[in-house]
């Protein structure tokens, strides 16, 4: 922009927005494959003027001012195509001609990113790198006091439950006086949590399944993953396949006359039916699929019509109390299947969360508890919801545990942790501390994206355009143009990788602490932290 | 060897009391370094027994243990000594074994040849857990060897490196499974033969395979030396039927990678297709094609194409003129040296093209002219302008099913109706009070703003092609209805004749803009020492120009807000030294002067008022809808009345551009009635200016130099000038130039070459090229 030219409010430069686009004019070949691959258009090529000034102070020859253009890449300013940081352009290139570059000071874009007086949406996590759960360490080692363990060596009962579990004691009685017993499900304590088809491509979301499809019959790691709320392809509801998959339902119901139409044709049951009232991410919101991802395969899949906007509404319209949402929602959800499906809900970390647990422990169908934190992902929020709505989940997963432990039914009632486990790449750490303050499994997302389809996001807020549709990898379009990018064979293969040696790491942890036959649930005397507050609120050791 | 040979010690002491093992190992080194060789030693599960006899130097030691042997037998064992345990023995047997060959005569506990490293450990029974583990294999010595009779325990051979170590499966434990559970994990070495059932071992370490020819020479030479030592002859004949044989060796590391797991391809294509269908997941609900695409992407895989938009779009000045002149045009035929040309393109649109183009107009076009918003100087339409005076008139025929036209007025929009109108070849007369037409250009805009011989020019060529007939009285509702009997249609360009004079006290001393005009351009009147001009309009400073010139001293425009002139009025009222003066607010006009609200008197002999002039539509009748004073017309000028059209300042005071373009605009509304269509309007919008790329001009040019250097310098906003810049830029060469026949031609952009990085759009100088999203697809 002209330095002679009238400025409006949001007039932004270059060094006001997060992402600054670093260009070498030496190395730019000018073959416009940057230009061509970046999501949100923030770069282009652009004519520059140029003036070459020759003298000569001794007059042997005239002196000379020669204006001439030349080209390159610039950045547009403008709040609506700022870069976004994703990269791309430096992944295309091909001669390091080209990067985004962080901002050295807080960026002025964030107080112009509402143009329309419409607040910032996007994807991706709260923008805040630092956890907790980074934080704790297992330090209860095994020096000599209980058998030593070798990770490599020994088998590992890396398992869990999912379903109500009755003592054996009780169980026999239950078994007796009403002549059932709760559905449980043996899996692997790392689940996929609820992301919808839809919300992720058709490439994403296959992939995923394909990878854990092989996890279960070639590997033998009976992992599961949930659908979210966006129904589950129909061949996927008639397939054994159906075993690994836990099934959502949502204040939206997208789907679910599909998935009641395909019952009686079932080969197996799903593993488990999730009832979701929140989401870490975003508590107390709702998610919106925006009409232009909603092409014909999403209308099939979730049963509405193309091109429409689908909401899915903060609350569901038919629950009035507490008692009633849970109560309702299980039975009639634990019928569809004969009471052989476990059900149980998600609901967001809150402060409250201790009520719903209470509740389930008076329930005899309630299968479990999930609880999502406030670092989860998500395709799309508000930015206020995403950056300062919600609970962490450590403090809120303990709580539950300790009330558990109270009660005594600490066994009973298995808890399920989600909400950024892993989010600096610590997954196998961050979910140990989860299951030994109390967690019985661990529910993540937006890592799977990230290490098994090559997800940009971060929370130095690079990328997180999910919600626009334009997502460069393809893991959350609906544009074949995009989504086609991502090969969910590789999905898969990316996904084994991780689940195997995810599996390694939570070895390294529990073979040292001493556990091999059963996840160290609660086993909270093996974690320490090196702040003394947060110690007391988990109940761990503070180590110094 | 009788057993007088050997020297005795014993575990316990005389009376009876358990040594040390600390004590028997201090008893048996001293025997040793004394020089006894061949030892026995009753034991009471003293530790390590047997290790450490390195001060025999290479004289054989023979070990004789009986009793019981305790943990470790053989500890740290050394080359020269035979250990036999006559019996069974505990854990560890061999451990870190160096040398020494051990026989255990019955079975043995966990952890036998923990470590070993060389030597011979046999054992007449089975073994334990964790039997041949972390075993090594010096390249310097013969590797170590292990031999069990019977069976192994679980675990057995964990973390193997070297070694061999020989089960015979004789009398086992566990008939199904001689090797015990999980054997061979971390396996890397050294090979375990079997003879027997096994359930498994880590066939990720380790590999199973028959026996080889010379494998067997070695196992069954030694098996006899083995059954030998144990005493257990008998097991030969059963042991010795080399099919019952097997071995299991380390895979080597580069075997170890070979491990793989089904590959994903084979995954998908014989479980998840074949359980799910074809397609996968959704192949039934679409067509889907799993494979990837290249990020970047030609043809249909492109997210953006490329448009060439050529004049798709009007520029600026285009869009800004109220006369609709295509100044951009203009420009691009004087580029192209049609210099005729581009001065008759202008009398398309306008009767005056030199008169307002150049001289009176403020030129709205050079306001919004994409040079200038970009801080350079407006391509100069006034040169243009001023070289259109020799313009020649068109010739028009009257064309066979012409319509007859009254124009009222025959002022500047009057003048363009008929203008256009005759140039349709329709029978268009202008009806005027005055005897020249011109209107108000002629009689009252200053002769400073206009050279005369550039207005007469004009108006000669206008009169010579526009018939004009002069009435004697005001057109009255009679004479309307008349014009409407007698003609096809009227057009109402009557202007605003009326002068406005505020209603202040002594309001009858002031005299209007209009008529001080008039008579200051025809010399006939004196303004005296001191005026003031009511109103900071254009015309306010017209007027105080012309007193100026006429000789007053002090001319002070005042107004009740901020005066609103602007352009070249308000710059000659200011060089002439006209005061501006606000807010003011008249109060009364007195003998004196101009008395104002605040009480201040402002001296003055004339006082003029030019805060507008009125319409006067006495004539109009009652049909035809009014608008407070104004007529109201629709976009083409039509009003109530289908046949009469009302354009200029009878419908909205305006500048004479904004005249001469609604006028030209019924003009044109009456010419598609008498054809038979709609009026072909150009609908086209302005250019986004930020397309056009302004920095192939010198921003240190300020000026002009004549109307060549203004076509080039022109920007040329949404038409192509045909530079081929885009040709040159694109990085895929997919850009080409197409000849289309008639001297037109097109860009286009080839699909499988484009990748759709919008290097055309970015480069183009005039804005032609945009990137638009690729067609969805479904």
């Amino acid at each position: 922009m002209q330095a002679d030219r009238p400025i409006s409010p949001s007039k932004l430069s270059r060094k006001d927005l997060p992402w600054q686009i670093d260009w070498n004019k030496d190395k730019c070949t000018l073959c416009g494959q940057c230009t061509s691959v970046c999501p949100v258009k923030a770069i282009e090529l652009s004519v520059f003027r140029k003036r070459e000034i020759k003298v000569d102070l001794f007059n042997s020859s005239a002196n000379e001012s020669s204006p001439s253009v030349y080209y390159g890449i610039s950045q547009k300013t403008d709040p609506a195509n700022a870069c976004i940081g994703c990269a791309m352009c430096t992944l295309v290139c091909p001669n390091e001609a080209i990067m985004p570059m962080h901002t050295d000071e807080p960026d002025k874009l964030r107080y112009h990113s509402n143009i329309g007086g419409v607040p910032r949406k996007r994807g991706g996590r709260r923008n805040q790198v630092a956890g907790i759960l980074d934080r704790i360490k297992f330090m209860r080692i095994s020096m000599l006091t209980d058998p030593a363990l070798d990770a490599g060596r020994h088998e590992f009962e890396v398992r869990t439950l999912l379903g109500r579990i009755l003592p054996p004691e009780k169980s026999i009685d239950f078994q007796k006086k009403n002549g059932w017993m709760p559905p449980v499900r043996e899996i692997y304590p790392l689940i996929i949590g609820g992301m919808s088809f839809g919300a992720l491509s058709p490439p994403m979301w296959e992939g995923l399944q394909m990878g854990i499809a092989y996890l279960n019959e070639e590997l033998g790691m009976p992992v599961r993953m949930c659908t979210g709320e966006g129904g589950c392809p129909p061949r996927l509801l008639r397939s054994r396949f159906l075993q690994y998959v836990i099934l959502q339902i949502a204040s939206g119901y997208f789907g679910w006359d599909e998935i009641i139409h395909a019952i009686p044709e079932m080969k197996v049951d799903p593993c488990a039916i999730e009832i979701k009232y929140g989401q870490g991410a975003k508590p107390g919101d709702g998610g919106l699929l925006m009409w232009h991802k909603v092409n014909r395969l999403i209308s099939q899949i979730r049963g509405v019509p193309e091109r429409i906007s689908l909401p899915s509404p903060p609350t569901h319209q038919t629950k009035y109390s507490i008692e009633e949402a849970v109560a309702k929602m299980i039975q009639s959800l634990s019928m569809a299947w004969g009471f052989r499906v476990p059900v149980y809900p998600k609901i967001s970390a809150t402060s409250t969360a201790l009520a719903v647990m209470n509740n389930l422990t008076r329930n005899p169908y309630a299968g479990g508890l999930a609880i999502d934190g406030e670092d989860g992902g998500t395709g799309a929020a508000f930015d206020v919801s995403m950056n300062h709505m919600g609970h962490p989940i450590a403090s809120s997963i303990r709580d539950c545990y300790s009330n558990l432990v109270k009660v005594g039914k600490q066994n009973e009632i298995p808890l399920f942790a989600g909400g950024g486990v892993g989010k600096n790449g610590n997954l196998a750490a961050n979910a140990a501390s989860l299951i030994m303050l109390g967690a019985s499994g661990i529910q993540i997302g937006k890592y799977a994206m990230q290490a098994a389809a090559g997800c940009l996001g971060s929370e130095t807020d690079r990328c997180n355009i999910c919600n626009i549709g334009q997502c460069p990898k393809g893991i959350t379009s609906q544009d074949p143009r995009l989504y086609r990018r991502l090969d969910p064979e590789k999905v898969a293969e990316r996904l084994v990788d991780m689940y195997v040696s995810f599996d390694v790491e939570l070895r390294k942890i529990l073979a040292p602490l001493g556990r091999s036959t059963t996840l160290p649930i609660g086993m909270s005397d093996a974690l320490g932290i090196d702040d003394e507050a947060a110690a007391k609120r988990l109940g761990i050791q503070y180590v110094v | 060897m009788s057993s007088d040979n050997y020297f005795i010690i014993k575990g316990e002491d005389e009376s009876g009391v358990r040594l040390e093992s600390r004590v028997l190992e201090e008893n048996i080194q001293n025997a040793v370094e004394a020089g006894e060789r061949n030892l026995r030693i009753y034991a009471l599960g003293q530790h390590a027994i047997g290790g450490r006899l390195w001060k025999a130097g290479s004289e054989k030691i023979n070990v004789q243990i009986f009793g019981s042997s305790g943990q470790r037998v053989g500890c740290f064992g050394f080359p020269n000594t035979y250990i036999e345990v006559n019996g069974p023995a505990s854990d560890d047997v061999g451990w870190l074994n160096a040398g020494a060959e051990i026989v255990v005569k019955g079975n043995a506990g966990n952890g036998v040849c923990n470590a070993m490293a060389q030597g011979k450990v046999m054992i007449a029974g089975s073994i334990g857990s964790r039997g041949m583990t972390m075993t090594k294999h010096n390249p310097r010595f013969e590797p170590p060897e292990l031999w069990v009779l019977g069976s192994t325990g679980d675990y057995f051979g964990e973390f193997m490196a070297g070694g061999k170590a020989v089960i015979c499966g004789y009398n086992p434990q566990d008939e199904e499974n001689i090797l015990g559970y999980r054997p061979l994990v971390g396996m890397v070495g050294g090979k375990v033969f079997f003879r027997g059932k096994i359930k498994g071992y880590s066939s990720g370490d380790a590999k199973l395979r028959n026996v080889n020819d010379r494998e067997w020479e070695w196992l069954e030479e030694n098996l006899k030396i083995f059954l030998e030592k144990t005493d257990k002859k008998e097991a030969f004949e059963e042991l010795s039927k080399k099919d019952e044989w097997q071995v299991i060796e380390a895979k080597s590391p580069t075997e170890k990678k070979g491990t793989a797991r089904r590959s994903m391809k084979h995954f998908i294509e014989h479980v998840w297709d074949r359980e799910l269908g074809k397609g996968g997941l959704i192949g039934d609900l679409a067509e889907v094609d799993r494979t990837p695409i290249p990020v970047i992407a030609t043809g249909e895989w492109r997210r953006f194409v490329p448009s060439w938009e050529n004049r798709k779009y009007i520029a600026p000045c285009q869009g800004a003129c109220p006369s609709g002149i295509p100044v951009q045009e203009r420009w691009r035929l004087i580029r192209e040296g049609k210099m005729e040309e581009a001065v008759e393109l202008a009398l398309a649109y306008t009767p005056f093209p030199a008169a307002v183009c150049g001289y009176l107009c403020p030129n709205l076009c050079m306001e919004v002219c994409t040079k200038k918003i970009n801080s350079l100087p407006a391509v100069d339409i006034k040169e243009l302008g001023k070289a259109s005076v020799s313009a020649q008139a068109p010739s028009a025929e009257l064309k066979k099913d012409h319509k007859k036209i009254a124009v009222i007025g025959g002022g500047p929009g009057g003048i363009s109706a008929a203008w256009q109108l005759r140039m349709k070849g329709h029978d268009a007369v202008i009806f005027d009070l005055e005897k020249e037409l011109g209107g108000k250009i002629s009689s009252v805009i200053p002769n400073s703003r206009i050279p005369k011989d550039v207005l007469e020019a004009e108006l000669l060529r206008v009169k010579k092609f526009i018939p004009h007939v002069q009435v004697e009285e005001k057109i009255d509702r009679k004479a309307f209805e008349e014009l409407k009997e007698n003609y096809d249609y009227v057009i109402i360009a009557s202007g605003t004749v009326k002068p406005r004079i505020p209603g202040v006290k002594g309001g009858e001393r002031i005299i209007s803009s209009l008529e001080f005009l008039r008579k200051a351009k025809n010399q006939e009147i004196n303004p005296g020492e001191n005026v003031v001009v009511i109103g900071g309009g254009n015309v306010g400073c017209d007027v105080a120009t012309e007193a100026k010139r006429l000789g007053a001293s002090n001319v002070t425009i005042i107004d009740i807000q901020k005066p609103a002139a602007f352009g070249v009025e308000r710059e000659e009222a200011e060089k002439a030294g006209a005061v501006f003066k606000w807010p003011c607010f008249t109060k009364e006009i007195t003998e004196k002067g101009v008395l104002l609200e605040s009480g201040e008197l402002l001296d003055a002999d004339v006082v003029v008022a030019a805060i507008g002039d009125e319409t006067d539509l006495s004539f109009l009748p009652d049909g035809i809808e009014t608008e407070r004073g104004f007529i109201k017309t629709d976009k083409s000028g039509r009003t109530s009345d289908f046949n009469v059209f009302a354009a200029g300042d009878v419908i909205k005071p305006g500048l004479l551009t904004d005249a001469i373009g609604a006028a030209r605009r019924s003009a044109e509304a009456i010419d598609s009635d008498s054809l038979g269509i709609d009026p072909d309007e150009d609908i086209r919008e302005v250019i986004d200016t930020s397309r056009v790329s302004i920095a192939y001009f010198d921003p240190r040019k300020t000026g002009y130099s004549g109307v060549k250097d203004c076509g080039d310098q022109c920007a040329s906003c949404g038409t192509c000038r045909d530079c081929s810049i885009c040709v040159t830029v694109c990085p895929r060469g997919a850009i080409s130039r197409v000849e289309k026949g008639n001297d037109s031609f097109e860009y286009i952009a080839d699909p499988d070459k484009c990748i759709g990085c919008g290097f055309c759009a970015g480069a183009c100088p005039c804005g032609i090229w945009i990137m638009v999203p690729n067609s969805p697809f479904e």
